[in-house]
């Protein structure tokens, strides 16, 4: 299968800030899933990818074309910004009619795409409210809405799921899972990994301007896997607790925290010690105030990632 | 796309979004100050007319001139590209197919033709309230269509200018206050050819200029005072050169220019 996004040895930096670091990717169609915490390099890329930005090394091509001062390569992009920005006086009729004016469309078929694309995030009864009275899932809606409305065969979406409810997420999610089916490329990021698992297996993981991996999330999981995490438990009895635990194969390592009610934990096997923990709790009869994994997070499985 | 059929789409977006926004009310607002002000001077010089009125309307002419198109330039011009980077909604406009140099054009052309709507809607009302009854002379209408003609080249070159300084740097506005009401103001009175250096040296050349004599009238004479006038067809070219080449440098700008996140 050919790269529909291609990145060669391509570098960004703000001044002294870098952006993206010698990042090398290839792109194919279907969902991808970018996938990185804040400041990651995420957006640097996908501003990229859709010419907002001139890499400072390295080439980006769109279907083997430059995409930086190359307007004729957006008549097939669609883009959804991450911030929750607008054109606040128009209504959400009017951005998305507005905007698919200048893919040169006839009044009429600009009419019926906005129609379609109202209708396909469920904003039609809303259409002609400001946009500034919309909620922040109706905004992100309409967001999603000027980026599908002209259907783009690649759809660049940055963060969409973010101020989304559940059920706004889930309808999102089976919209762009729609997108795959019908042969699209859809590049989309989020900080958060349920999303992305959600939304497709093929992922990239950036850090710090870096690719640090990029393939199924399978692979990705047997990476996160090879390390211990972090179970905390604050109990009335943290000494007892530990006790109950000496000898256990799978624990790594035990510590009692600066507080002298917690219990923090290091395992590989993370199931296996909540299965175990459940039946010492009641074995011995102990509280437990609050169990947490404070490693539990995409921040923590970056920083196992980086420092390997 | 190619360039023009951009432009007037672009021209069309605009066109509908700028009449809607907080800052087209504020500014059409000021405009109602000279219509305001020419209902009371009209109440005032009841009976009177000849220098006394043509006085107020210099006066007028100076409002327009060195204040209202000047600061709807500034504002409009330069927010030509920094409302899209401050609004941080620059992203809709330049990952569509359309040549960059028509973001700038379509605005430029939606931004100048309602500029020019507001200053006719209220230099409109205050003229001819302040010239009730000598509207008929030929003189005096004609006088009218030359000043609007004078204030619509003086938006085309201002927001031409004020375009590119939003297009080129950070804090464009304060370059563009220093320049329209600090700049403008000193050299236009400075001998020689300096003077040449302001644009409103240009337009004020194009005004029908009448000296008054004796009384009051000549601390107004002094407000509209052309030092060493360029010709008119000389200045019509000047102004619309002014408007072209500080156009074409926005659009150059702006095509290679990299708009950077500011987090």
């Amino acid at each position: 299968m050919s790269a529909v996004i291609s990145a060669s040895h391509l570098s960004k930096w703000y001044g002294n800030v870098l952006g993206l670091n010698d990042v090398s990717l290839e792109i194919e169609a279907g969902i991808t899933g970018l996938l990185g915490p804040n400041g990651a390099g995420k957006s640097t890329f996908m501003k990229l990818v859709t010419g907002q930005l001139k890499p400072n090394i390295g080439l980006v091509t769109v279907r083997g074309r430059k995409a930086w001062n190359n307007p004729g390569v957006f008549q097939a992009i669609g883009f959804c910004p991450e911030h929750d920005v607008f054109y606040e006086d128009m209504t959400g009729r009017e951005f998305v009619a507005g905007l698919l004016r200048f893919y040169g469309y006839a009044r009429t078929e600009i009419r019926d795409r906005t129609d379609r694309a109202l209708d396909l995030v469920g904003l039609t009864a809303d259409q002609d409210r400001l946009i500034r009275g919309y909620s922040r899932g109706m905004r992100q809606r309409i967001k999603f809405a000027q980026a599908v409305a002209h259907d783009p065969e690649i759809v660049i979406l940055d963060e969409p799921l973010s101020g989304l409810d559940p059920l706004g997420k889930r309808k999102l999610i089976r919209l762009i899972k729609e997108f795959k089916t019908q042969g699209r490329t859809v590049l989309v990021s989020s900080h958060v990994l349920p999303e992305i698992e959600a939304l497709t297996s093929q992922v990239v993981l950036i850090h710090q301007g870096k690719v640090l991996a990029q393939g199924d999330i399978p692979y990705i999981r047997e990476l996160i896997e090879s390390h211990p995490h972090q179970i905390s438990v604050r109990s009335d009895d943290p000494r007892a607790l530990a006790a109950r635990f000496v000898g256990d194969r799978s624990i790594q390592k035990m510590t009692f925290a600066a507080d002298g009610r917690t219990l923090v934990v290091e395992t590989p096997n993370r199931d296996g010690f909540f299965g175990r923990l459940t039946g010492v709790l009641l074995e011995a009869g102990l509280s437990v105030e609050e169990i947490s994994s404070p490693d539990d997070n995409l921040q923590a499985v970056f920083e196992y990632l980086v420092g390997k | 796309m190619k360039t023009t059929p951009a432009v007037r789409e672009v021209f069309g977006f605009f066109g509908g979004l700028a009449w809607k926004t907080g800052k087209t009310r504020v500014f059409a607002l000021l405009g109602l100050i000279p219509v305001a002000l020419a209902v009371v001077v009209r109440i005032m010089l009841h009976g009177r007319t000849g220098d006394m009125v043509a006085v107020f309307t210099e006066i007028l002419m100076v409002f327009f001139l060195q204040f209202y198109i000047v600061i709807l330039a500034l504002f409009y011009g330069t927010s030509i590209t920094v409302e899209e980077i401050e609004n941080r909604t620059l992203p809709y406009l330049i990952t569509r197919p359309v040549p960059k140099p028509a973001v700038i054009l379509g605005k430029y052309a939606a931004y100048g033709l309602l500029m020019f709507a507001m200053v006719a809607a209220s230099l409109v009302p205050s003229y001819f309230i302040l010239n009730f009854g000598r509207m008929s002379r030929p003189e005096v209408l004609k006088a009218f269509f030359i000043n609007l003609g004078v204030l619509g080249l003086g938006i085309l070159a201002y927001t031409a200018f004020f375009a590119f300084l939003g297009t080129w740097l950070k804090r464009a506005i304060i370059v563009g206050l220093i320049f329209g009401f600090g700049w403008e103001n000193v050299i236009q009175y400075f001998p020689g050819s300096t003077q040449k250096f302001s644009v409103v040296h240009y337009l004020k050349s194009l005004l029908p200029y009448r000296p008054v004599s004796g009384g009051g009238g000549r601390g107004v004479a002094l407000l509209l005072f052309r030092l060493e006038p360029t010709s008119p067809p000389g200045a019509v070219l000047a102004l619309a050169a002014v408007a072209v080449v500080f156009l074409a440098l926005a659009c150059w700008l702006f095509r290679r220019k990299e708009f950077l996140p500011e987090e």
